[in-house]
């Protein structure tokens, strides 16, 4: 007897569960679901953490709005370690089993182009990558990919706006004995060597004395610092970032690095400012995110509830992931559709209003890649706001001179 | 390569002065670290890979005792003691149970505690890169010897750990302790069967390594970014150092860490995109002319 | 005896094969296909590895740079000439295994501590190599735009599938190679210089000889799961060939069984699967990983497949 009504619960529960698995299926299908991948773990964890954090409070924001075409949206976050053929495997594994429609690329340097390749390889879904700062992804068009795009700063855009900033500064204060400190990568050296190839168009009499190449995540800079003060040069060039450029400050100002030359750095941002404690002034830096540039009540209203509700200050990945789902917002809503091909026909061209348009609007070009974002050049000072006299970059000027420099890579 | 500015260099004493005093900076508070590795080697013959993490825990422990006492000298006392501690620990519960293992069996084990302890920073202190600040103290100009730059901060790093090479000296030749140590080097099974508590004398030799490393952190976090996964590289180059020096030579240790030293102070001048590459070659130069190391056995 | 023992072999590979070739037409499951897809490289890394490590008892630290050359050379001469998927493979093979003849030239002769830390200290000069030159490799960007004509006798290797399936093909033969080499009488010579050198030299055995050999054997095999891992990524990263990849496959080998043959593949599907799996649920997959880690070091104290031969003893080798 017991046996039986065992067989039959069985069977009847089963067939309960058959009936029931449409509607349960069909109550998760409605969630859009987002794949995002980043580097979580590891010394830049800041970035894939900081640009979590941006989504997240988009996320909050376009569900309250009633979401993507009626639909909630779920972000599905992977650490890939930075690691590329795991970012490549996460990437596979958000599209084809996960079912993520969407795809926010949060990686930096090689994992992107990993990336890359299985959108490529793909070919239906869109994709947008957030970090990667280099410009071949999107402006050689032999690695540019049709429903892939960029929303990010570019490291030829930021060279321009430095070197036109620079070059004018240097002027004023007749700096024209150079030295350049920075880490030993492709970043690193491409990017110094598009400062330099265009600080020495707008101030052709500079001249760098010496030059230092410590390496990226290097724990000690002493040796590159007194190599440094040695050569006395009257400015410093630096594109160390993060962590290297709070040790290379904090190393730099037990030398008294700051008070023999002029430092100039585009990377300047919260988190290297709540590291140092002893921020030197004076030091000449862009600005990656910061609060009081534009001078807008939106962008510091943005900043604020940001660190209200993550108890630290944004980052530049933080607000490049929160204009990559404004772009997602507006182009779905413009082609109605989720459809890759859709939607890379609607960011094209595509102009959206933003707290971090330099004008308060962020524009996607046809190669893919946003231009119109806030860059101001300032000085640093060691209380709030960190960044004083900034002034915006001319982007007239960055077009112009990006485009003569694509000539010269041949990507045009 | 840049070989007139090397050469500049070599014939200003400014330049001889600082890049030295840089270089002896490096090198110290790596042959700190290195000291550690070689010691557990030579008297356990164990490649401590998690010697990196005693690193990276002795500067996090100092950067959050410093916010609690304002005092650098405590700071520095407690990550040393604390790594001491945990060194003790680490030995008594995990690397005793795979003495006899293959040393591969022991890697693993190593490295899975530098997993384990990546993450457990990263869910404390947070990802963020952390930095301790110069204490008030030492925020004060640096010093011109010969024409060369000094930091008083420096000057004193390098005091302290040139004190602790003597004591380690002094002590592993001298004293009943450092006596037993080295007996227990050549053959453990002696010094146990004389009486000896090779179990505790095990457990200190890690004790005082995984020190050594905790107070290197700490001493380093004034002017080092702290961050989960720092202990990478350091170890790739406490190991480096042993390689060259002679596994289990304290001696081998220091003359190498400062050789590593001077190799960056004065390469990053002759050689600045090329500095890593002559350290690795100086080590397959080593290896293949004399494996055993500047001051090892061969055994 | 040897030819029984050959034929068993081949016919365990066979049916594996049709088994691993036949579940796509069952059911499509993406990430199982990418699962074998990644497991076929990582497999003939970790197996092509334990010749050293388990078999000769050579502790290399460096093996993932002929991962890496592997990967490099598929790549880049499938980007840079026209030359057809097959040909480029087994170039690609070709130049690691003189590569890792090189090296080996330089390193088998040092005793086992010393030959750990400069196949190293080889690796770290050939990753920084890699980085520095950017012209030719990418640098740390790596090798980008895709990989071009990925067709292999009409298959379309774009494709999941096709991939999957070639990748199982290969791995399937790849490791039934290195099985033969294990089983033979090379391979008996090197598990005798494992356990005693002296007895080997006095038996006539030129250690260095047989070692080098290995170790060139053991970078070629190393080198076609870097063209697997090519195929993977459409490309190639330095990543491939930095020393924690090297730790992969020592780990791969350990967890697995370091004297089974068949040990270092289980050991990649444990850590693989390990991987996909924790990182769907949490970002501290560092502190899962050690602690399962430290779990099987310390409770089972040697590989799974080790173990369980120990425990069901009777089956022979």
């Amino acid at each position: 007897m017991s046996g039986l009504v065992t067989r039959r619960t069985i069977l009847a529960g089963g067939t309960a569960s058959l009936l029931a698995a449409p509607w349960v299926a069909r109550a998760q299908a409605n969630t859009l679901k987002i794949g995002m991948q980043s580097i979580m773990s590891g010394p830049i964890a800041l970035l894939g953490t900081s640009s979590r954090n941006g989504l997240m409070m988009e996320q909050d924001r376009i569900n309250a709005a009633g979401g993507f075409l009626g639909r909630p949206i779920e972000f599905v976050i992977r650490d890939s370690k930075g690691q590329p053929q795991e970012a490549a495997r996460v990437a596979r594994e958000l599209v084809n089993s996960t079912g993520c429609e969407l795809l926010i690329d949060a990686e930096a340097s090689s994992a992107s182009f990993a990336v890359q390749e299985v959108v490529r390889d793909l070919g239906n879904i869109a994709c947008i990558h957030t970090n990667s700062e280099t410009s071949s992804l999107t402006a050689d068009p032999k690695i540019r990919a049709p429903t892939a795009f960029r929303v990010a700063r570019q490291g030829v855009h930021d060279a321009v706006a430095g070197s036109i900033h620079l070059a004018a500064y240097a002027d004023a204060k007749k700096l024209n004995k150079w030295a350049t400190c920075s880490p030993d990568y492709a970043y690193g050296r491409d990017t110094t060597a598009q400062y330099l190839q265009f600080f020495k168009q707008f101030k052709p009499d500079v001249e760098v004395i010496t030059d230092a190449w410590p390496k990226l995540g290097q724990p000690d800079f002493t040796e590159v610092i007194t190599k440094l003060i040695q050569a006395k040069p009257q400015a410093l060039f630096t594109l160390l970032y993060a962590g290297d450029l709070s040790a290379f400050v904090n190393q730099g100002n037990v030398y008294a690095l700051f008070s023999q030359m002029t430092v100039a750095t585009p990377n300047v941002d919260y988190p290297v400012l709540a590291a140092i404690k002893n921020l030197p002034a004076g030091i000449q830096s862009a600005t990656r995110y910061l609060e009081t540039f534009p001078d807008t009540p939106a962008n510091k209203e943005w900043g604020q509830a940001y660190l209200k509700r993550w108890n630290e200050r944004p980052t530049n990945w933080s607000w490049q992931n929160t204009v990559a789902m404004q772009f997602y917002e507006a182009a779905i809503k413009k082609a109605n559709s989720l459809d890759a091909k859709a939607l890379a026909a609607a960011l094209t061209g595509m102009k959206i209003n933003t707290p971090f348009g330099v004008d308060g609007t962020i524009t996607m070009r046809e190669d893919h890649t946003t231009i119109g974002y806030a860059i101001g050049w300032g000085q640093t000072t060691p209380k709030e706001p960190f960044i004083v006299d900034v002034k915006a970059a001319d982007w007239g000027k960055i077009i112009e001179l990006e485009t003569e420099w694509k000539k010269q890579q041949k990507y045009i | 390569m840049d070989l007139d500015a090397l050469g500049a260099c070599l014939t200003t004493s400014a330049c001889v002065v600082t890049q030295t005093t840089s270089g002896l900076i490096v090198g110290m508070l790596l042959f700190l670290v290195a000291a550690g590795v070689t010691l557990i080697f030579g008297v356990l013959k164990i490649v401590n890979f998690a010697h990196g993490t005693f690193y990276m825990l002795g500067g996090y422990v100092a950067y959050t005792a410093i916010g609690i006492t304002d005092s650098y000298a405590f700071a520095v006392l407690s990550g040393a003691l604390a790594m001491a501690l945990f060194g003790a620990l680490f030995e008594r519960v995990l690397i005793s149970r795979v003495y006899g293992s293959n040393v591969l069996m022991q890697l693993l084990v190593c490295y899975a505690v530098v997993l384990i302890f990546d993450d457990l920073v990263k869910i404390v202190w947070g990802p963020e890169f952390h930095a301790m600040g110069m204490p008030a103290a030492f925020q004060v100009p640096p010093l011109f010897i010969a024409g060369g730059v000094v930091p008083p901060f420096y000057a004193v790093l390098i005091g302290i750990a040139a004190l602790i090479a003597i004591v380690l000296g002094v002590g592993l030749s001298m004293t009943r302790l450092g006596k037993t140590v080295r007996a227990a080097a050549l053959n453990p099974q002696m010094v146990s069967a004389l009486g000896v508590n090779t179990t505790a004398l095990f457990a200190i030799v890690f004790a005082v390594g995984g020190g050594l490393a905790g107070l290197a952190g700490a001493l380093a976090a004034p002017v080092r970014s702290l961050s989960p996964g720092m202990g990478f590289s350091i170890l790739i180059e406490s190991f480096i150092v042993t390689v060259i020096g002679g596994m289990g030579s304290i001696a081998g240790a220091l003359v190498s860490a400062l050789l590593i030293g001077m190799v960056r102070g004065f390469g990053t001048i002759g050689f600045p995109k090329f500095t890593d590459g002559l350290i690795y070659i100086l080590m397959i130069a080593i290896l293949l002319l004399r494996p055993q190391g500047l001051f090892g056995r061969r055994s | 005896m040897r030819g029984h023992a050959a034929l068993r072999d081949a016919v365990i590979a066979a049916i594996a094969l049709v088994v691993v070739l036949a579940i796509p037409f069952l059911h499509r499951s993406p990430a199982f296909e990418d699962f074998i897809i990644r497991l076929s490289a990582m497999a003939l890394f970790a197996t092509s590895l334990n010749l050293l490590v388990g078999n000769t008892g050579m502790v290399s630290f460096g093996h993932g740079m002929f991962y890496g050359l592997g990967a490099y050379v598929f790549a880049l001469t499938m980007q840079m000439t026209e030359l057809s998927l097959p040909v480029v493979a087994i170039f690609a093979v070709l130049v690691t295994a003189v590569g890792a003849l090189c090296v080996g030239a330089i390193c088998v002769r040092l005793s086992t501590d010393y030959f750990a830390f400069i196949t190293l200290a080889v690796q770290m000069l050939f990753f920084s190599v890699i980085i520095s030159w950017q012209s030719f490799t990418g640098g740390d960007q790596g090798l980008r735009g895709g990989i071009p004509r990925r067709e292999i006798f009409g298959f379309e290797l774009a494709s999941q599938l096709h991939l999957y399936q070639f990748c199982a093909v290969v791995a399937v033969l790849g490791l039934l190679a290195l099985r033969h080499i294990s089983a033979s009488p090379f391979g008996q010579t090197l598990r005798m210089i494992r356990d005693n050198e002296t007895r080997a030299s006095f038996l006539g055995v030129v250690l260095w000889r047989a070692r080098l050999w290995a170790f060139t054997i053991a970078g070629a095999f190393a080198g076609l799961g870097g063209v697997l891992a090519a195929l993977f990524v459409s490309g190639a990263y330095p990543e491939l060939a930095d020393w924690p990849n090297s730790g992969q496959a020592i780990f791969a080998v350990m967890l697995g069984g370091i004297d089974s043959f068949l040990g270092p593949v289980l050991g990649a599907m444990i850590l693989l699967a390990l991987n996909d799996v924790v990182t769907r649920f949490t970002e501290y997959h560092g502190l899962v990983l050690g602690l399962v880690i430290l779990a099987f070091a310390l409770g089972l104290r040697r590989g799974v497949l080790d173990f369980l031969r120990l425990a069901w003893p009777g089956r022979s080798r």
